[in-house]
């Protein structure tokens, strides 16, 4: 071979290798999730997988994607529907199976500062939590190598553009949807407004505010209703665990299950406020239908146990009070407050709908 | 998993306190080592705004064991480490790790086991921290399971 032509073979293979280069080479879109400053930065994201325009565009397909289910009916959408902030108005979901899931669907949205998923807390990122469903006999029931398998072709070129390769496995299934979760953010609430001096709330709706935060100090006589303290900040959630009194013993045990301590006996994880009012019915078992059912728990009739809060504990209005004891007012007033939290726009967002209807 | 819970349940586990993060030596520290460790009093007014007795033992004698820098190695880049600190309900509050050394004040933060002579009672116990000398108790945080010493890094 001549000394020309082995040059023009030496350029002709880099050219070759610089063409593929674009595919084989990672070069999705960086992402960046836009929230208020007053929700704070404590936000987690994991460094294997940064969001990415393209994951997020998969994340939302598999999101509403039925062939990601054993009988190819359920979708992570069905249990986690948009127009109810991610929740589907039952106390308890079914399965491919047909059988009802011990807990209730969680609503979701700015999942970006939950470290702990699920109602007792046991995964720790939102691509562990998304293996749950996904895999479970009793929700959409299918391995992920099966799930993979059924996407191939359809789906190879999104997984392409989103993780830089053809192949798609379980893994980059759980990081796309845990992608796009992470873009669920809800911040546009007539409280984000007020908080951004954009609204005027309403006599009742400050009065519910207030009632929220304070503490009840019945010898100084100030009122309350103590929530804050657990619920409270501008994201109206904290990663807490608390035993909120529903029964002096227990049905299911909760967080004990996965720590195998007996202090979380009873204790579930201390729910986003943000769009309550859309996502009945609540608790860990849909026991209440309405917000008034919710607040009357808190007012009246919370159980003592060995792992009752300390939160909800000696929490009166009235001196040597039992009880809570907010009266009629004061109760539709913290409502007015808990519908402020409603984001009309998070729940029509084109961003997170369906991408098979559009 | 559902007979490990099952498992869980009929056999609730022993409370522990884990040190972990800068540490030589990382540890479980269950009621009874606790126990065996030097304890002192402190004074401190809850929420109730009442003073209380609080037994148990000093926080730095719980780094030391883990050999974390603390005295005289509490200086230079170490002044940029601090102490998290975890409990059972989430709930996490953070110290420098000067705030706690003899080195540094006087004052004497504790992992309490009792108060008034007592166990803690329920939904604060096994151990609770104890700060003496703040305005309000926020950072005496009820039930901790674990310290995690770090540095700060920006």
């Amino acid at each position: 071979m001549s000394r020309m032509l082995q040059i023009i073979c030496f350029i002709a293979v880099m050219v070759c290798l610089l063409s593929a280069g674009g595919k084989v080479y990672h070069t999705a879109t960086p992402l960046k999730i836009i929230y208020p400053d007053y929700f704070g930065n404590r936000i987690m994201i994991p460094a294997d997988n940064p969001t990415t325009s393209e994951g997020v565009y998969l994340g939302r397909m598999l999101f509403y994607e039925k062939a990601l289910s054993a009988n190819n009916k359920i979708s992570c959408a069905t249990c986690h529907q948009q127009s109810l902030a991610f929740t589907d108005g039952k106390a308890f979901s079914a399965g491919v199976d047909g059988t009802l899931q011990p807990r209730n669907t969680m609503s979701l949205a700015n999942l970006l500062w939950v470290r702990h998923f699920f109602w007792d807390g046991r995964a720790t990122s939102l691509e562990m939590q998304a293996a749950t469903p996904l895999t479970n006999t009793h929700e959409m029931g299918q391995s992920l190598e099966v799930s993979a398998n059924k996407l191939q072709k359809r789906y190879t070129p999104l997984f392409r553009n989103a993780f830089g390769s053809d192949s798609i496995t379980g893994d980059k299934i759980v990081k796309a949807l845990a992608q796009f979760e992470r873009t669920l953010v809800s911040a546009n609430s007539n409280y984000d407004k007020y908080l951004r001096g954009e609204y005027q709330p309403t006599a009742s709706e400050l009065h519910g505010i207030a009632l929220f935060y304070s503490s009840p100090e019945p010898t100084r006589h100030s009122r309350g209703a103590g929530c804050g303290h657990c619920h409270g900040g501008p994201k109206t959630f904290s990663d807490l665990f608390h035993n909120n009194g529903l029964d002096i013993i227990p049905k299911d045990a909760g967080r004990e299950k996965i720590t195998g301590q007996a202090y979380d006996s009873g204790r579930f994880r201390v729910v986003l406020l943000r769009n309550i009012a859309l996502t009945a019915p609540y608790m860990h078992d849909g026991r209440f239908t309405t917000l008034e059912e919710v607040v009357a728990h808190y007012n009246e009739h919370v159980a003592q146990s060995n792992t009752l809060s300390p939160f909800l504990q000696g929490n009166s209005n009235s001196v040597n009070g039992t009880s809570l004891d907010l009266n009629s007012q004061e109760k539709r007033d913290l409502i007015a407050f808990l519908h402020m939290l409603t984001d009309s726009s998070f729940i029509r967002d084109k961003r997170f709908s369906n991408p098979f209807l559009n | 998993m559902l007979s490990r819970q099952a498992t869980a349940q009929e056999n609730p586990a022993k409370p522990f306190l884990k040190v972990s993060g800068e540490v030589t030596t990382p540890l479980t520290l269950y009621a009874d080592d606790i126990t065996k460790m030097q304890h002192s009093t402190v004074i401190m007014k809850d929420r109730d705004g009442k003073e209380h007795s609080y037994t148990g033992v000093a926080i730095q004698d719980i780094l030391e064991r883990a050999g974390v820098t603390t005295g005289k190695q509490l200086r230079g880049e170490n002044l940029t480490k601090y102490l998290m600190v975890k409990c059972a309900d989430g709930y996490e509050v953070l110290f420098s790790l000067a705030e706690l050394d003899s080195s540094f004040t006087d004052r004497k933060v504790i992992l309490a086991d009792k108060t008034e002579g007592a166990p803690l009672p329920n939904g604060k116990g096994p151990f609770r921290l104890v700060v003496p000398g703040e305005k309000k108790p926020a950072r005496s945080s009820f039930q901790v399971t674990e310290f995690v010493v770090k540095f700060a890094k920006e």
